[in-house]
């Protein structure tokens, strides 16, 4: 088996720039003080879980999601590479009960991963919370979908975040995640990955099954780039802005 | 499966008259296990993010189009902020996105085949296009001028725009307001996000006259003003790596 690839910001490259100025940060201290950040407000939740790149497994991330609610059938969550405060941003995640993924046409089905085993398998977990009160809510969780996108290979030691989107696809079965990976996470944030997976035994996926067209069809899945032919750009009645 | 694809098509839940997506309101036992776990975890990064932003971005493949863009910024540095962008600024609202952002330093560095994903900022904030809610210009002015000077790359996952119930699709690149026909916002548009906020662009272009753009403004960024292409993102199929059977 290859070398575990596992990011954390412990050991991850330092986002190149000088310190802020003084003048800056004040703007931002003002700013935080008098505005409404009502959508960032609506995030309730740390859930941390691992990641691979939908067109190659041996390439893993640990992912930090941070989540909110859109309403009880759907969540969405920012997703960093780590769970302190100079965590990059390196992605993003929307997560649907089986109702909503039914709904979607079949051809955006692949997109979406499943998360049945990243919540039975014990290596889906939410830092700091009783593990008998996490499993009332992992166990929606366990039934869900979701569709991740990673903007930001910190994986591969860039310093900023470079190129395409890529699609991610989570744990599906024992044997894809590296066991150093996985232990290094367990001990770092206390938790056993084995006593849960006992405890969260009685946990179900979709009612429906796993639909065989999620998780990429059974397909890799990656993105490119392509020009495009667009209107001259004078072409358009002109508007005064 | 391409960012430039038309709605696809028999989508039960699309029928454009409210732009919630599907799905049943929260029930009091989520809403308080998710209480209950927000007063446990510390939710480090996202209490970083300490700067609203609004403004207007156009899709890369269609620059024509546009939508009004909320973005709550975590500057880690001089150099980069990392964005996490809405399309409003309610609690009511989608994620629709990320935008990472540069200084010209950081942006000079990057290869020509990256530069091309990057837009500039200077045009949407002398315009007064890019608004600062609630916090006065002369507060403000200073991050104005440092954003004037940067470029950014803003990937969007999620075509509310159209009507999209659910985040349908590949992601699109988008890119800035810019000086050309084709990059002026439409001015219905305008007016909606200036009365929600209670403000006048056009008042604001005043007090914005001495905020300079880039040393230098590379060709490479705004790439589609240049060189009259837009990019489009197309998802394609392809083998896995795999180290086990998947799924």
């Amino acid at each position: 088996m290859e070398k575990a690839v596992h990011s954390s910001t412990k050991n991850g490259p330092k986002v190149p720039g000088e310190p802020t100025k003084t003048g800056t940060s004040m703007v931002d201290t003002a700013a935080s003080a008098v505005q409404s950040f009502a959508p960032i407000n609506q995030i309730h939740q740390h859930l941390c879980a691992f990641h691979f790149y939908a067109y190659d497994m041996t390439r893993q991330v640990e992912a930090h999601h941070f989540c909110g609610h859109i309403n009880e059938d759907m969540r969405q969550c920012l997703i960093y590479d780590g769970p302190d405060a100079n965590a990059r941003l390196i992605g993003l995640e929307y997560i649907v009960t089986e109702k909503l993924f039914m709904t979607l046409p079949d051809d955006e089905k692949k997109l979406w991963h499943t998360h049945e085993w990243e919540v039975k398998g014990g290596f889906l977990f939410m830092p700091g919370v009783p593990e008998a009160i996490q499993r009332q809510d992992l166990e929606k969780v366990a039934k869900t979908y979701g569709k991740v996108y990673h903007f930001w290979q910190v994986d591969l030691g860039h310093q900023l975040p470079i190129g395409l989107p890529n699609i991610m696809m989570a744990v599906t079965r024992d044997g894809q995640l590296y066991p150093e990976m996985i232990k290094e996470t367990g001990k770092q944030f206390g938790v056993s990955m084995d006593k849960e997976r006992e405890s969260r035994a009685y946990m179900k996926g979709p009612d429906h099954g796993i639909h065989p067209l999620a998780n990429g069809g059974g397909k890799g899945l990656t993105l490119e780039v392509r020009e495009v032919d667009i209107k001259p750009v004078e072409s358009v009645p002109r508007v005064f802005v | 499966m391409a960012s430039s694809d038309e709605r696809p098509g028999a989508y039960p839940a699309r029928n454009g008259a409210e732009n919630q997506p599907p799905g049943d309101p929260e029930t009091m036992k989520t809403v308080m296990i998710d209480k209950g776990a927000a007063m446990m975890q510390s939710l480090k990064p996202i209490k970083q993010m300490s700067l609203h932003l609004c403004s207007f971005a156009c899709y890369g493949h269609d620059p024509s189009r546009q939508i009004e863009v909320n973005f709550y910024v975590h500057r880690l540095n001089q150099d980069f902020l990392q964005c996490a962008v809405y399309d409003s600024n309610s609690s009511k609202t989608h994620l629709i996105g990320v935008e990472y952002i540069v200084s010209e330093r950081l942006f000079e560095a990057l290869s020509p085949e990256e530069q091309k994903l990057w837009h500039s900022h200077d045009y949407e904030i002398q315009t007064g296009l890019l608004v600062t809610p609630r916090v006065p210009e002369l507060v403000a002015k200073t991050e104005l001028q440092n954003i004037a000077k940067t470029y950014g790359k803003f990937w969007c996952t999620w075509q509310t725009d159209r009507g999209d119930k659910l985040p349908l699709g590949a992601p699109s690149l988008m890119v800035s307001p810019q000086d050309v026909n084709m990059g002026k916002i439409k001015p219905g548009l305008l007016k909606k996000r200036d009365d929600e906020y209670g403000i006048s662009t056009e008042s604001l272009k005043a007090s914005r006259v001495d905020i300079m753009g880039p040393e230098r403004k590379n060709p490479m960024a705004d790439y589609w003003v240049h060189h009259g292409k837009g990019l489009a993102v197309d998802i394609v199929e392809t083998e896995m790596k795999k180290l086990a059977p998947f799924p």
